[in-house]
Order: structure tokens, then C-alpha cells, then sequence
């Protein structure tokens, strides 16, 4: 890996050469809700703000959008004309938090595992990722998945150090975009200042898992769990928010909509969540997931001890995003601890495998 | 410290991801009612593309502004580029596919997931059990076995619906019946005054059967949820063992080839991972033993 060092200005002038042949999006302010971010369509350098809190909507929405055209379709004598209608223009994506990196680093394998979700992997390919260092507030827990210092699959990340950023440059694509502006070779002093932010965002960690990762399969799998998910499911109103904010979801809905001429129209897919009533409904009324604390359950296991056994790491990246968005105040740190609590101290008494 | 990614790292995007994304042409070349709600459509794809399929695999059906839905492939693997599709009206797409005629197109996604398996009924002695219209993909395995007679034991089917006007195919079965190439037990829970069979549920019939060899014995079901707990136990009681019982499992299906999540079954994907199951494969499954009704 090399290591180079970038002023503000040439920043800027790296994000106004970006934006003369692309398009650009970054953390921008929200001017509905002042002090909170959304990652939006750059038109002029100043309007990113690269120390930002975490946003609501995950970056994963430039590859996988909360709702998208699968083909459009017209009808005629002959059949139907299918027009998958795929993007091909190139874009950059900056200011993405390692969790955020790490999250897309996840659905690569989710949805990149045959048969491939080739939307995803257009959308990836053309896509330049910048990443940036970020300070965690009270909700993170990165800490405790792995993803505090993720850097994959980011073509530049920075980190802010004195006179501007400390840029990382783990792929061709970064080294070529970053050439077109003037950076300097990063020297010891920079790489400390870097290594002594890191620990300093570190230290400032408050919420964590009582136990590593890779644990929580083996407690989920231990089961006998019913008290925690009824107690949860009596305060959750399956408005289905944490699943909608969380970046490494990726259940979909697919339906049809006719223009209004019925002979054209589109099939499109939108974000689903696992915890609305209808998500396991079948024909006839029988619904799988009927109970809400099966629902409940159902988003611990899966991210934690399904996705878990298929791909070897576990699909929450620690960003904190359901804690934030739930009315009910479900906080995901907290429920893993209650979780290993409950299966350290009361494994006797625990009715068998239920749960 | 990170391992770095390259562009040779993804899969190749331009690969063969229209075969599985993008519904292809069939016509309609029959159709035909079997019962007030269920119809039967013969599909040809209009593909030049070689479609294959094995006995209990089923295809994303699309009829377009209507959406799409798994359907079983109910007709025998022999002819493939023609089958046949047994299709109760049960909401937007099922609706929608009643109304094609002779010549009109749908779209067909598929075949998906792991139909039953063939190689490992070879020799058995076959139960076969359906409830109403789980029959459908049923009749597939039927007919396959019946085109390699010598490849299988003794075919015993078991079939259950609400009323004698819901046994689908019932002609067809019971020719085979009287030509003795099966053994067809029928049984119906509202009988009308003309019914000449037996009343009650599918498990009666199965309870009376006697079984020589359960270790030479398969048993393949399928049919509504709540059958099946019912005729797992006489099953298990006749002591077929546990990985001879195969099920084919219904769910939400979305995506059909384990992308949208809405099949999940704990770890596995009920469309990509099956439809079809053996007991012992779901047994220690959480969500599998929890098949409930209630909702709050
Ligand atoms: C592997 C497999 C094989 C199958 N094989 C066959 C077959 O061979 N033949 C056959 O007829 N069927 C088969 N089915 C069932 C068939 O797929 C369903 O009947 C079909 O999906 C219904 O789709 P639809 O668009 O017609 O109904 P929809 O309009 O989607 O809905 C029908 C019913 O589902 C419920 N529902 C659906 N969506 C919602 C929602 N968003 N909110 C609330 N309620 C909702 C409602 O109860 C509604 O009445 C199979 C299913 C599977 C999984
Ligand atoms: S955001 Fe909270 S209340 Fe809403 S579904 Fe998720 S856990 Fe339940
Ligand atoms: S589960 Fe919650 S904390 Fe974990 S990645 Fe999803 S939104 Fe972030
Ligand atoms: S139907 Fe989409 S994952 Fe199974």
C-alpha cells in the first residue's frame, strides 16, 4: 500500500475534475433537517462535508436503490419487448465510513454469489470508491465487528490529518483517479497522526458486544431465547425501519406497473424488510412468520448466525443505523448483550432449544 | 493489511445473468379447466435454447403487468420444450394466467431450485401423497416413473382433496390404477351425494397401508402446511426412514433463486436450496418445526 498526503484545495480540485466528466456523490448537509447527512449529487466541492454523522439512507443505495426498474416491458402481437435498461456512466461515490465499506464489501458476497445480481455488479463496476475516516457517536459498535478500520473495497480512503488527508491507495483505479491532482509522499509524522486518530476514535467507542462476533452464532444457535424476543416483540411495531436504514440488508419486493396506455410498463424491485407482516405470507393465509417475536428472532439469526454460516462473517458492519431509526428504542448492542447475558447465566434453567 | 480487490475479483457481469433475471417467451398452446378454479395451460418456449427440467422444479410464471409467481412444472421432463402448468386463481398473476388463450405469450423464468430425486428413488417402492393441488408437481415424478417403469419399485399414491370436483387428473390416475401400473387411493373431506369413495384425510388410507420394506420404501409429499405434520408422523411410525421422506415446501417466493429473502427457512433458501427437502435436512430447522398459524 502507498501513502500519499493531500491538501484541502487539491481535494477540492480532485472533486472539481471528478465532476467535469461525472457525476459525484457525497455527503452533503440536509437542508430539511440542519446537522444530519445524506449522501446526494455533488455540483460544487463545498457542499461536501466530509466529517459527517452517519446517514440515514446507506451508501449501498447507488448500487442497489430502494427502488428500481428490472426491465421495462411493451406488449404487442408479437410478445413482450424487454429492455433491462442497465446504467453504463461511470460515477464516483466519496466520504464512505469503513462500516459503510465493509457493508458493500458484504452484499459483494451476498449478492455477487451465482447467479450473480448483475445490477449490483454493474452498478459496483462503475463505481470509483473514496472513503474517509469517520468519529463514532454513541450508537456505533464497529469495535465489535471487525469493520473499525475496513478499508475494502475502496479505491482512496483518507484520514484526516494537519494540512489536509492522509490518502490510502488500495487499487489501481484510486492511484489513477488521484493522479490527476498534486500529492505529496506521506511521511512518518503523517502515518502517526493517522495511527493516533485511529486510537483516539477507538477509545471514544461507548456502546460493544460482550463477546466477539464470531460468538454471537454459537449463542443465537444455542437458542432458548423465547423471553427476550417475546419482550422485544411487545415493544416492536414491525414498521420494518431497521431492515430499510441497515446497510447490509438486501430482501426485496418485485411487482409489476402498467403505464397507463396497458400496453407498456416496468417490473421493478424495492427494499423489503423482514419484519413486515406480509414478508412470509402466502396464498391461502398461511403465514410463516406470522408471530412477531418469530419475526424478531428472525433478524438476530439471520444476520448473525445464517449469513454468518454462509459467508463467514456476520452481516451487521456496527453502524448503528436500526438503534438510531427505531421508535421503540431497540438497540442492537444492547439486545446482542442480553442475548449472551441470558446464555451465560441461565443456560440451565433455559427451556431446550425454543426460541 | 487489507487484501486488495480486483476488477477479475467480481463475477463477470456480462455473464449468462439474463437466463436467470429476464423472464424468456413461451405460448400458450392449451388450455384447459380441470376444476372451478384450477386450470391447465401447455406452454412452448419460444426460446431455441435447450429447456430441461427434472420432476419438482418449478419456473417463475410472468404474465406482464401482473407480476410473477413459482409454478410447479406438472408435466413429464420427456418433451421439454412443451410442458404443462396446473394453475389454481389465488390472486394478480394466477388471475391474470386464467385468462391466456391458445396463442397468447407469457413469460417464463427458470426452471429453479432441486426437484425431487430421482436417482436416489431409483429401486424404491414409492408412496406418493398429495393434498389438492400439490398433486401438480407430483404428476410430473408420476409420469416419470411411469415412462422407466423398471427404474422404480411400486408407485402408491395417496391423494387427498376438499371435494371430489377438486381431485385434479383423476382420469388419467385412474387409468393407470386399472392398467395396474400404480396403486391410487383417493379420499375427499366433503363428499357429494355421487362420490363413490372414501371420506376423511389423506392418512387414513396411508395408516391401512401395509408396508413391506421401509428401508426399500421413499415417501414424496406434497400439499398444504398442515398436512404435513400429520402425515410425517405415520410416516416416521411406518418407519420410512427419516431421509427417504421428501418434501416439496411452499413459501413466499419473490426471486426464485435465493436473492430476495422472502423463502428463507432458517440457513436455507427454499427456492435455491430446494423446493424438495428430506425430512432429515429439516428436522434440527428451527422455523421448520414451527409451523404456526397465529399472527399478533
Ligand atoms: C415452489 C412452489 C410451487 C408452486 N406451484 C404451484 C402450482 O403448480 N400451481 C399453483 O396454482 N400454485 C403454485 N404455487 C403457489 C403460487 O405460487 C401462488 O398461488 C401464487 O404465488 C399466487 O400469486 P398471485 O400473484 O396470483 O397472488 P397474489 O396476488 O400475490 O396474492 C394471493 C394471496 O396471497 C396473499 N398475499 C400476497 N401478497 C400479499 C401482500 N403483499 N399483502 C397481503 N397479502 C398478500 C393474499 O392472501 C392473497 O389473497 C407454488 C408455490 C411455490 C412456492
Ligand atoms: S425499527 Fe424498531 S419498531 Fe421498527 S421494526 Fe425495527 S425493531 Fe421493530
Ligand atoms: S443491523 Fe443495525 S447496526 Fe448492524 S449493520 Fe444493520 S443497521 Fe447497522
Ligand atoms: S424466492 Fe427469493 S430468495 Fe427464495
Amino acid at each position: 500500500m502507498t501513502y500519499r498526503t493531500i491538501s484541502i484545495t487539491n481535494l477540492n480540485r480532485l472533486f472539481e475534475y471528478i465532476i467535469e466528466s461525472k457525476d459525484l456523490f457525497a455527503p452533503k448537509e440536509r437542508e430539511d433537517q440542519p446537522g444530519f447527512y445524506r449522501f446526494d449529487r455533488i455540483l460544487k466541492p463545498d457542499e461536501i462535508t466530509l466529517s459527517y454523522g452517519t446517514t440515514t439512507i446507506p451508501p449501498k443505495a447507488f448500487f442497489f436503490p430502494p427502488e428500481e426498474t428490472l426491465f421495462t416491458f411493451s406488449l404487442s402481437d408479437e410478445g413482450a419487448k424487454l429492455n433491462p435498461e442497465l446504467e453504463e456512466a461511470p460515477f464516483v461515490l466519496a466520504g464512505v465510513h469503513p462500516c459503510d465499506l465493509a457493508a458493500i464489501e458484504a452484499l459483494d458476497l451476498a449478492l455477487g454469489q451465482p447467479p450473480a445480481d448483475h445490477r449490483w455488479l454493474f452498478n459496483r463496476r462503475r463505481a470509483v470508491i473514496i472513503g474517509v475516516d469517520c468519529t463514532p457517536d454513541e450508537y456505533c459498535f464497529c469495535g465489535s465487528v471487525n469493520t473499525l478500520n475496513s478499508r475494502n473495497p475502496a479505491d482512496l480512503f483518507l484520514t484526516p490529518v494537519s494540512g489536509g488527508y492522509l490518502v490510502e491507495i488500495p487499487t489501481a483505479r484510486g492511484l489513477e483517479l488521484l493522479s490527476s491532482v498534486e500529492t505529496f509522499e506521506a511521511g512518518p509524522e503523517h502515518l502517526e497522526e493517522a495511527e493516533t486518530r485511529r486510537k483516539e476514535k477507538t477509545a471514544q467507542l461507548t456502546a460493544a458486544f460482550n463477546r466477539t462476533s464470531a460468538d454471537i452464532a454459537g449463542v443465537l444457535e444455542s437458542g432458548g431465547f423465547g423471553d427476550i424476543w417475546k419482550e422485544l416483540a411487545s415493544r416492536c411495531y414491525s414498521c420494518g425501519s431497521c431492515n430499510l436504514v441497515c446497510p447490509t440488508c438486501f430482501c426485496f419486493h418485485t411487482d409489476d406497473r402498467f403505464e397507463l396506455n396497458l400496453t407498456s410498463g416496468h417490473r421493478f424491485r424495492s427494499w423489503d424488510s423482514c419484519q413486515f407482516l406480509e414478508f412470509a405470507l402466502v396464498t391461502g393465509g398461511h403465514n410463516f412468520r406470522g408471530l412477531r417475536r418469530n419475526r424478531v428472532r428472525h433478524r438476530w439469526r439471520c444476520k448473525f448466525l445464517h449469513l454468518y454460516k454462509e459467508f463467514g462473517r456476520v452481516f451487521c458492519t456496527g453502524c448503528g443505523r436500526c438503534s438510531r431509526a427505531c421508535t421503540a428504542d431497540i438497540n442492537m448492542a444492547d439486545v446482542i448483550n442480553r442475548l449472551v447475558h441470558e446464555s451465560e447465566n441461565h443456560s440451565e434453567t433455559r427451556p431446550g432449544k425454543e426460541g | 493489511m487489507n487484501k486488495q480487490i480486483q476488477e477479475s475479483d467480481f463475477p463477470n457481469p456480462e455473464g449468462h445473468w439474463e437466463l436467470y433475471w429476464l423472464p424468456h417467451q413461451a405460448m400458450v398452446r392449451r388450455t384447459r379447466r380441470l376444476a372451478s378454479r384450477i386450470k391447465l395451460l401447455k406452454l412452448e418456449m419460444s426460446t431455441k435454447a435447450a429447456f430441461s427440467y427434472f420432476p419438482g422444479q418449478f419456473i417463475q410464471l410472468s404474465v406482464f403487468g401482473y407480476g410473477e409467481a413459482p409454478i410447479s412444472i406438472c408435466s413429464s421432463p420427456e418433451n421439454s420444450n412443451v410442458f404443462e402448468l396446473c394453475i389454481r386463481d389465488a390472486g394478480n398473476l394466477t388471475h391474470a394466467a386464467h385468462d391466456l388463450e391458445p396463442g397468447d405469450r407469457a413469460g417464463v423464468r427458470g426452471p429453479f431450485g432441486h426437484g425431487f430425486p430421482m436417482n436416489q428413488l431409483k429401486g424404491k417402492n414409492i408412496l406418493v401423497i398429495a393434498g389438492g393441488i400439490g398433486i401438480a408437481p407430483l404428476r410430473s415424478l408420476i409420469q416419470t416413473t411411469m415412462a422407466n417403469p423398471g427404474d422404480y419399485g411400486g408407485i402408491s399414491v395417496f391423494y387427498g382433496a376438499k371435494k371430489p370436483a377438486d381431485l385434479l387428473f383423476i382420469d388419467e390416475l385412474e387409468n393407470l390404477n386399472a392398467e395396474d401400473r400404480l396403486n391410487l387411493s383417493t379420499i375427499v373431506d366433503e363428499p357429494d351425494r355421487q362420490w363413490p369413495g372414501r371420506t376423511g384425510v389423506v392418512t387414513d388410507p396411508l395408516h391401512e397401508f401395509k408396508i413391506g420394506d421401509p428401508e426399500n420404501t421413499a415417501a414424496v409429499i406434497a400439499g398444504p402446511p398442515v398436512m404435513y405434520r400429520f402425515v410425517l408422523m405415520k410416516l416416521l411410525e411406518k418407519e420410512i426412514p427419516e431421509d427417504q421422506i421428501y418434501f416439496t415446501l411452499e413459501r413466499r417466493f419473490e426471486c426464485g433463486m435465493g436473492k430476495c429473502g422472502h423463502c428463507r427457512l432458517d440457513d436455507v433458501y427454499v427456492c435455491r436450496d430446494g423446493p424438495v427437502f428430506s425430512y432429515s435436512d429439516l428436522r434440527d430447522r428451527r422455523e421448520f418445526n414451527e409451523i404456526k398459524q397465529d399472527e399478533d
